[in-house]
């Protein structure tokens, strides 16, 4: 008969708010095998863990069931705590009696002290049928890999690889660089962005610990921490990268144009085209969805003979290029190269979008003087389509009235309820930059708040107040078109409490930060959550802000919400270091709740072995049958083919068979048959 | 009821005059562009109390939207009870007050004052008191106190190095109330 002990936590108020402790705690006390029945406020403190280390060691219990918060955060600790008093730490059970109840049913005492009553029997039930287990350790592949290469990507790459560890950087754009390369300069110290990032961007394509692999992107993940397999593909470029040598001829020679991405489509680029000049790695790529097949030189075909000359007639790009990377006579396959890697621990990196104009059909869109903060930076920016002049699309002239409109996307329920964070620092930069420069711009600001939380953000606040810059309280509801390519944009001044319109030559939508296109996807690769703002979701918001729900994996940067570039940056440093914790151990502990199969039951049916989503269940032949064998290296527990075992051959080991269906019950019909709640 | 809401107006901020900040950073209301409209200032205002539509956080909005003639049309900062409250409070050191003061400066060189102020400034000029009342001379004498205060009204070598000082101001280049060197303060019944 087991001896088991109940500890119940007040959480301060946070349980005993909502819960009838005493009640609790003298019904915990009749349940069968229960030994001891105890409370504490704190039961994770000091003095709470020592309650069970000395009923172990006083011989009252031989299994524990602590009725807490919740096992996402504490379940470590009580086995810790278990552990310590003499006993097998497997030998505990928890019962979330504050995220699952009294924190859910606030206000209804009773229903809650009930509903305790029932989760504590559940887990004592369960805790019964516990048996000892043992941890089980892998070995782990002492690489890493980063995907995206934006500023939070290149410093999780750059400091793995600077602790020695092998890092495979997988980036969706042809350069590394991200967002960041495309702005002019960055708050609050106005440095600007090229001079800080580019030698960055450098450092990371010449790393020998750093394997780059842009124009890649991510299709499989499989495995767990420790080891992960993961297939990339490197999408196909159409250009010999190992003879490329970033020259730029092909580039010249091509006469097919096509939207500039990188300059956020106000001027055109080449169909054949490099980044920008100083992308990392420096190398041209086919856009083959705009080539135009010059010479009818289609992808893979020979070249037609000239008719009079015998020469072999070639599209401009190939005749440019020196080195003969460029070559249209190969046969390239169009989805790429396939390489799979072994990796120990993933850090993403993925970062983010800033939002369109076109969904703001209250702000004009239509007009090209209706332009995003991000197309503005490209303006300001002196490898931008004006090379830095501060010009407006329409006609080039210099504007005389700028508004800058907050908010747009953000705050708003029709777009994201979020606050993007960095728009009200990154218009306050622009407007800066704007004056700074041409001190007779007139330039307003129209805001709902004004939001400068960050190391010397508000000392860069007052800094442009003072540059004259008008900051009017009242979110624009409308940009109008007037002659001559004027706007009016229509606002309501709050400090005045009047309707205020301004003409303008340029408005400047500071557009949300939101999830970069296939982050959800990318997330269920990976097996992480996406909030329901669709970043990458954390393991815990304050305790473990760069994990996530899969181990090993972990978030950095805009991928997990919109950051600062300061933030971003600490944000990847601080992954790369708990990344690096797995692979400095080399080790890793993997919790047993491992499957086994009962070969005595085994039909050898087979149905497990493709359920398995971690490829862990084979097939041998045991005396002349088939039967299921699982790989417990590989085995992550998810408990699938348990239950789809028909002959119930297959037990999950600390979620066996028994001990779900006494907990359930214990959870309805065994409770006393009170209420359920 | 404010007049801004009665009235509701569009205010077209291309026309702002935006030399008016440049203007009352000149005259007196150097930390103009430190106000952040946090409000803080209107909370202690008689003025808001008593429901004039411009006290001191939106007579710094108008001027910062260069919203001159909002400001002249209206007769708001002329009810500035000169507490200084604002002032003592401000977390940003803006002194409101002084603003208003200098919003002021602004009106009178444009005579947009209303005739109770010239009025003041008469009674100042004539003897040494913005408001003086005819009866107080009466009350004083029945509590037992000089029929004249010891100020410039005993003093009438005071009042006239007052008028002398006057004479040197801004206000004799206006020529608002008449400045004459005609012997006033025995004329003023008290």
């Amino acid at each position: 008969m087991p001896r088991i002990g109940v500890y119940i936590c007040h959480c301060g108020e946070n349980i005993a708010g909502a819960v009838n402790i005493e009640a609790v705690r003298e019904y915990a006390g009749t349940l069968p095998g229960v030994a001891v029945a105890k409370d504490y406020l704190f039961m994770c403190s000091d003095p709470g863990q020592e309650l069970i280390r000395q009923d172990i060691k006083d011989g009252l219990v031989d299994r524990v069931v602590v009725a807490a918060c919740t096992p996402r955060t504490h379940e470590p600790i009580f086995r810790k705590a278990v552990e310590d008093g003499g006993l097998n730490k497997y030998l505990f059970e928890m019962a979330n009696i504050r995220d699952q109840d009294s924190w859910a049913h606030w206000n209804e005492k009773d229903g809650a002290t009930e509903k305790a009553k029932r989760l504590i029997a559940s887990a004592v039930a369960k805790a019964g049928l516990l048996e000892p287990l043992q941890d089980r350790f892998v070995e782990v592949t002492k690489s890493a890999l980063v995907i995206g290469a934006g500023v939070s990507g290149m410093f999780a790459a750059l400091d793995l690889a600077n602790m020695g560890y092998k890092v495979h950087l997988v980036e969706k754009e042809p350069s590394v660089g991200g967002n960041m390369a495309k702005l002019d300069k960055t708050f609050p110290t106005n440095d600007c962005s090229a001079c800080i990032l580019t030698p960055v961007m450098v450092q990371v394509g010449t790393h020998p610990n750093i394997e780059l692999l842009t124009y890649a992107e991510v299709a499989s993940v499989e495995g767990s921490i420790g080891n992960f397999k993961v297939d990339v593909v490197k999408k196909q470029t159409y250009i010999d990268w190992d003879k490329c040598t970033g020259c730029g001829d092909c580039v010249n020679a091509c006469p097919a144009k096509a939207p500039n991405e990188f300059n956020e489509g106000m001027d055109n680029r080449k169909a054949v085209y490099i980044q920008f000049p100083q992308a990392v790695p420096k190398k041209a790529v086919l856009d083959l969805d705009h080539c135009i097949n010059c010479g009818k030189r289609s992808i893979g075909t020979q070249p037609r003979t000239h008719s009079v000359t015998g020469e072999p007639i070639l599209a401009p790009c190939e005749k440019a290029c020196k080195t003969g990377a460029c070559d249209r006579s190969v046969a390239y396959d169009p989805a790429g190269e396939r390489v799979t890697l072994q990796v120990g621990t993933i850090i993403a990196a993925a970062g983010f979008k800033a939002m369109d104009k076109a969904p703001f059909k209250e702000y004009s869109p239509q007009s090209p003087n209706v332009i995003t903060s991000m197309q503005l930076e490209r303006i300001l920016s002196a490898t931008g389509p004006t090379e830095g002049e501060f010009k407006r699309p329409s006609d080039g002239k210099k504007p005389a009235t700028v508004a800058f409109i907050s908010c747009v996307g953000s705050r708003d329920k029709s777009h994201h309820s979020y606050c993007s964070k960095v728009c009200c620092m990154y218009m306050l930069k622009e407007a800066r930059l704007i004056k700074e420069k041409y001190p007779a711009t007139n330039v307003y600001l129209f805001y709902i708040d004004v939001r400068t939380a960050g190391k010397d953000f508000e000392e860069y606040y007052n800094y442009c107040r003072d540059l004259g810059i008008k900051v009017i309280r009242g979110r624009a509801g409308a940009v109008d078109e007037l002659a001559g390519d004027r706007l009016r944009v229509r606002a309501y001044d709050v400090d005045m409490c009047a309707p205020v319109e301004l003409e303008s030559d340029l408005v400047v939508l500071a557009t949300a930060i939101e999830p970069a296109p296939g982050l959800p996807e990318m997330g269920r690769k990976l097996g992480i959550n996406c909030g329901g703002e669709g970043f990458l979701k954390e393991l815990h918001t304050k305790l473990y802000p760069v994990e996530t729900s899969v181990k090993g994996i972990y978030v950095a940067g805009c991928a997990q919400g919109p950051k600062d570039i300061p933030e971003s940056v600490s944000q990847a440093r601080a992954a790369s270091s708990s990344a690096a914790v797995p692979l400095t151990l080399g080790k890793v502990v993997v919790e047993p709740f491992s499957s086994a199969v009962d070969r005595e039951k085994c039909s050898g049916c087979g149905i497990c072995v493709p359920l398995c989503p971690y490829s862990a269940i084979s097939r041998e032949e045991v005396d002349g049958k088939l039967r299921a064998r699982i790989d417990e290296a590989l085995c992550a527990g998810c408990g699938v083919c348990a239950a789809a075992c028909p002959s119930l051959a297959i037990t999950l080991h600390g979620f066996t068979e028994a001990q779900i269906q006494a907990q359930i019950n214990a959870l309805t019909i065994g409770a006393g048959g009170g209420k359920v709640v | 009821m404010s007049n801004a809401i009665a009235e509701p107006q569009v205010i077209d901020l291309s026309l702002g005059e935006l030399d008016l900040v440049d203007e009352i950073k000149e005259l007196g209301g150097e930390e103009l562009l430190e106000c952040i409209q946090c409000a803080k200032c209107a909370a202690v205002c008689p003025m808001a109390l008593a429901g004039f539509p411009f006290f001191n956080k939106r007579v710094i909005q108008a001027i910062l939207i260069g919203s001159r003639e909002t400001l002249l049309d209206d007769s708001s900062i002329w009810a500035c009870q000169s507490c200084n409250r604002c002032t003592e409070i401000c977390p940003r050191q803006v002194r409101p007050f002084e603003i208003i003061l200098a919003m002021r400066r602004v009106a009178v060189r444009e005579f947009a004052l209303p005739t109770l102020t010239t009025d003041g400034l008469k009674s100042l000029f004539d003897v040494g008191h913005a408001v003086y009342l005819k009866e107080a001379g009466k009350s004083r004498k029945k509590v037992g106190l000089p029929e004249k205060p010891p100020s410039t009204l005993a003093h009438p070598q005071a009042l006239r190095e007052l008028q002398a000082i006057m004479r040197k101001t801004a206000l004799a280049e206006l020529g608002i109330i008449p400045m004459g060197e005609a012997e006033v303060a025995g004329s003023c019944e008290v």
